[in-house]
């Protein structure tokens, strides 16, 4: 009781304008209150104002999203820009004699690129031959375009050419040897179905609250 | 922010459980890797019957760090673990899948292997 006391006598301090003719526990009682409805209205607020954000954020992201999409097939269909496209991987890898090609179209399983084409090279060497008969065909699209920064895919393992990656952005070529194919098996990983398990439905029914069940053996303690 | 002495989960298939950083590769004194270095790490846990063993010395990529990873654009991505996927001397992954969701900075920083590899890429 005390310390109730106090923080109204310290309320009152702070505001002097008020007459001292209530009772000061009564206008910290009164206080209390009025605080509570000024929190609760905040709170409420906040909440409104937070969903509005979240609509509005979505909203933006779906716009982006779809600009994203937009300009991505602009890219394809239109201008030149001197990367590697598949019509010229594919004739590549044809003449290199790489077995065993495969092209996923992988667009809707990830977003971070469109195409991956698969090649087993015979041995070590071959796998490199076919890295370096890319990129030459790379360097060659850059020339022709007349660029004047050379875009070049980044290359990676081809110091020992067990599986080399060539990632040109919207197609990426992977040469593996045999081994290598077989261990990672990339096609069965991009081909197979995606886990998309979680639909909006799952998700709702994640949100609702549960009461635990106590299926404890033990004797729930009584609170004294 | 991890340094030595950190514990790490494996976000992939090879076999190892949980990792302890001993050393971070690429500078002489740096204190602390975040996404996309390579450590020295050794397994602390190890799934048994797998080539893996525990208290193997071995080379792995920050794939998830607890630390927020900013990008320019102000995306802020944070995980709820540390965790690293083990590669070998030639930056092949040791493993065949990768789990969970990864950073796409890794493709930028060459590791497109482990991100071709990956379920999830944000």
């Amino acid at each position: 009781m005390t310390g109730v006391t106090k923080e109204s006598e310290t309320l009152a301090g702070k505001r002097p304008s008020m007459t001292s003719v209530v009772n000061p526990t009564v206008r910290s009682k009164v206080k209390s209150a009025d605080v509570s409805v000024w929190v609760l209205n905040q709170m409420l607020a906040a909440l409104r104002n937070r969903s509005l954000n979240l609509l509005k954020s979505l909203s933006s992201w779906k716009q982006q999203e779809l600009c994203l999409r937009l300009s991505s097939l602009s890219t394809v269909s239109g201008t030149d820009d001197g990367l590697l496209n598949l019509q010229d991987v594919e004739k590549i890898l044809t003449d290199v004699r790489a077995d065993d090609v495969k092209v996923i179209p992988v667009g809707e399983k990830c977003d971070w690129t469109d195409y991956m084409v698969i090649a087993t090279g015979r041995s070590t060497w071959h796998v490199k031959n076919i890295a370096q008969a890319i990129i030459y065909k790379a360097k060659q699209r850059q020339r022709e375009v007349g660029a004047k920064q050379m875009m070049l895919p980044s290359v990676q393992g081809q110091d020992t050419g067990k599986w080399v990656i060539i990632d040109s952005g919207k197609v990426i070529v992977h040469a593996l040897d045999e081994n290598a194919r077989a261990y990672y098996n990339l096609e069965d990983l991009w081909t197979s179905e995606p886990s998309k398990s979680a639909t909006v439905q799952d998700l709702q029914k994640a949100f609702v609250k549960v009461r635990r069940k106590n299926n404890s053996k033990k004797p729930v303690e009584k609170s004294a | 922010m991890i340094q030595p002495q950190t514990h790490l989960n494996v976000a992939d298939n090879s076999g190892a459980r949980e990792l302890m950083c001993i050393r971070i590769i690429g500078a002489s004194n740096r204190r602390y890797a975040h996404i996309g270095d390579v450590i020295v790490a050794v397994i602390k846990e190890a799934v048994p019957n797998t080539p893996l063993e525990r208290s193997e010395v071995i080379r792995a990529v920050i794939v998830r760090t607890c630390k927020e990873l900013r990008r320019d654009n102000g995306m802020i991505i944070r995980y709820d673990d540390n965790a690293a996927v083990v590669i070998d001397h030639e930056g092949n992954p040791k493993g065949t899948r990768v789990f969970g969701a990864i950073a796409r900075e890794l493709r930028q920083l060459n590791f497109t292997k482990i991100v071709s590899l990956a379920p999830e890429v944000l």
